[in-house]
């Protein structure tokens, strides 16, 4: 492929195209040296027809995903026309803003713009990707301390890492409602009935077992680092749990669980918003317990769901109603999950006297202030 | 791989203007993106994933493209579950007992009864099979929502779609003598993985513009009222902007035109669309949401 690309007539165009993928590539869209050969080619099958379509060749060879897609035409205008980068892309190398005359011109395909050479670009590239060292760190970051740059890759990361434990969760949970495979076996011995002959096919599929989530989540004050990421989580799980329901709470308790089947992350948050006025605010765990075992209690609980609390276990209330409240939960539910953000810091003991309290009562009683302390969830559920 | 000098010399300019037209004499109304895309996923060859949100007509790029290409199409349709004996081959187990017990008494020898059991009759070709057996044109392979299928299905699926040859032990190995037209489409509901991803050239499919909506509806209804088509089409692009649970796509403007048209309907007027709000809203929700919001403020809306 290489070879072709050294013998061809014209090297300039080719090089403008290479250098345009090394440049979407420092800004963000994940692109390889497959994704190269292919621009070359692509834009050489569509050459001397126009250069809109060359935009949408490189475009479709290029972008993997709707962010991809719509960041494109900005990167696009950038490199080929020196517009500059409007915000948020992240990563810009720098002296790519620069106008350049010559480009404005439009000698497309030409030498025109080959900004991206500077010394910068290289050192942002190599920034772009996320390293096994950067991931293990951005795993282990408390979420109330996640410094500004990294609240973007750890989004993203978290999204991956939860993404695949929940699937893993699913599966292990959804099984298949099909018919299974043709069990050979079975099918014989049943036959040995007619005289051999086997009229019947026996099939066999794995038992049914469906598991049912319920998340509760405190969303007030105390918890404010930690809710929109808890939320994320949440927002995750529900994607692959046919059965999850959500709520939040501060002092009543709201059902979120619409606002979890948005399309997108961004949306499911607008939809909360819009559903719920209680976001911050002051606790009461027992009053918001006794909401949902009296309104939602008989359908939700059951012996296949598990309950999962996601809360710092600060409450105004007296721990008395907390108590009442979780004896009546765990003897409905499967399993009662309390993860809270501050059993990860080495200083928290679980004093206040509501969380004391109510620890007899809880299966699984495990910190939730960063992704490593989310994915561990696996083990539990 | 021919080199790209070559590919210069033979190539006529409006070639994608031409996928346009073709496209169009099949009843899609593909923009010069779509096209190129398309055009790419022939000519690289490239299989071309198109995400887009439901009923903006993915599927039908895929059937406009076999039509166009006058080809055969393809479709595997994806569900939870879905796993590589129902996508690529099955033995068709009944049949091969039944065969074992007619030739039991007969002479022959064993391992002729399993060359013939084993044989092309038995197998169950299933549709990433069929799409490699293909041996006339390549045939257009649709592999449709693939973001139901799990990631175990995607890992496999990304071995046909680079080599496209399979093997099947009992038979050897069967290599694509026509390389198919491969188009994936995906509601994302999920991510799908990046090896995937990268594999693929990429098409997302947003919600027509008024024009465009408004050309698709008289390309596929053309004795349907234009006047009418248009404040229909008007109606539908105010529905969707409501931030609904299912936002309606262009399938439910082509339902609500067409049930104006059984219906004889000169006018589409509040009572109208009343009658005919099932075609566009399919969940409880989101009729209560466009009555609370009143059908007739955004008829109005709509303009004369």
């Amino acid at each position: 492929m290489l070879d072709a690309i050294e013998m061809s007539r014209d090297l300039e165009p080719i090089r403008s195209v290479v250098e345009f993928c090394r440049f979407v590539r420092a800004n963000g869209l994940d692109s390889g040296i497959r994704a190269t050969i292919d621009s070359v080619r692509a834009v050489r099958i569509v050459d001397q027809v126009g250069l809109d379509d060359s935009r949408h060749a490189l475009r479709a060879v290029l972008s993997a995903s709707k962010r991809d897609w719509d960041l494109f035409d900005q990167l696009f205008d950038a490199f080929w026309f020196g517009r500059r980068l409007e915000k948020p892309v992240r990563r810009i190398a720098p002296g790519n803003s620069a106008v350049s005359a010559r480009n404005k011109q439009g000698i497309y395909l030409g030498v025109g713009n080959l900004a991206s050479k500077e010394p910068g670009a290289t050192k942002e590239e190599r920034k772009v990707v996320t390293g096994a060292s950067a991931v293990d760190r951005l795993r282990k970051v408390d979420f109330s301390r996640v410094p500004q740059d990294d609240l973007a890759e750890l989004g993203r990361l978290s999204e991956r890492l939860l993404r695949r434990m929940s699937l893993r969760l699913s599966r292990r949970f959804r099984l298949t409602s099909l018919r299974g495979r043709i069990d050979l076996r079975r099918t014989i011995r049943a036959g040995a009935a007619r005289g051999g002959e086997m009229m019947e096919l026996r099939h066999k599929s794995r038992k049914k077992q469906a598991v049912k989530l319920v998340i509760l989540l405190d969303v007030s004050d105390s918890m404010n680092p930690y809710s929109v990421f808890l939320f994320r989580f949440a927002y995750v799980l529900g994607r692959h749990f046919d059965q999850l329901s959500c709520f939040v709470f501060s002092t009543r308790l709201v059902n979120v669980s619409d606002a979890l089947k948005a399309r997108s992350l961004p949306d499911a948050l607008r939809a909360l918003s819009t559903i719920t006025t209680c976001w911050s605010g002051g606790t009461r765990i027992g009053g918001a317990l006794g909401e949902f075992n009296r309104s939602f209690g008989r359908r939700m609980r059951s012996t296949e769901t598990s309950v999962l609390i996601l809360s710092d276990g600060w409450d105004a209330d007296e721990p008395g109603s907390l108590i009442g409240e979780l004896r009546i939960l765990k003897q409905h539910v499967k399993k009662l999950i309390w993860l809270n953000p501050l059993l990860g810091l080495d200083e928290y003991e679980p004093v206040t006297r509501s969380m004391s309290a109510a620890l007899p009562y809880i299966d699984v009683f495990a910190p939730a202030h960063n992704l490593q302390s989310l994915l561990e969830l696996e083990r539990h559920v | 791989m021919p080199s790209f000098a070559d590919d210069t010399q033979e190539e006529e300019s409006g070639e994608i203007s031409e996928f346009i037209r073709g496209f169009g004499r099949f009843g899609y109304v593909a923009d010069r993106a779509l096209a190129t895309a398309v055009y790419l996923l022939v000519r690289l060859p490239k299989p071309l994933l198109i995400e887009g949100h439901a009923g903006v007509g993915k599927t039908e790029v895929a059937k406009a493209l076999a039509s166009y290409l006058k080809t055969e199409l393809i479709r595997l349709q994806c569900y939870e579950g879905l796993d590589a004996h129902s996508a690529l081959y099955e033995w068709n187990y009944q049949k091969q007992l039944l065969a074992i017990r007619v030739r039991e008494k007969s002479d022959k020898p064993v391992e002729e009864l399993e060359r013939h059991i084993f044989g092309d009759d038995f197998l169950l070709k299933r549709p990433l099979l069929r799409s490699i057996l293909c041996e006339s044109s390549s045939p257009v392979l649709l592999i449709d929502e693939i973001d139901r299928a799990d990631e175990a299905f995607e890992a496999f699926l990304l071995e046909i779609l680079s080599e496209f040859q399979v093997t099947i032990p009992e038979l050897g190995t069967v290599q694509a003598k026509r390389i198919p037209h491969v188009i994936l489409t995906s509601n994302s509901t999920r991510e799908l993985s990046d090896a995937l991803k990268r594999r693929c050239l990429y098409h997302w499919i947003e919600y027509p513009s008024l024009e465009k909506e408004t050309e698709i509806v008289r390309t596929r209804l053309p004795e349907f009222d234009y006047e009418l088509a248009f404040r229909v089409v008007r109606f539908m692009q105010l529905v969707r902007r409501m931030s609904l649970s299912k936002p309606p796509g262009i399938a439910e403007t082509l339902d609500l035109s067409q049930a104006l048209m059984l219906l004889r309907r000169k006018q589409f007027d509040p009572e109208t669309a009343e009658q005919v709000l099932g075609c566009v809203l399919k969940s409880a929700d989101d009729l209560a949401k466009i009555r609370r919001e009143g059908v007739g403020n955004l008829l109005l809306r709509t303009g004369a």
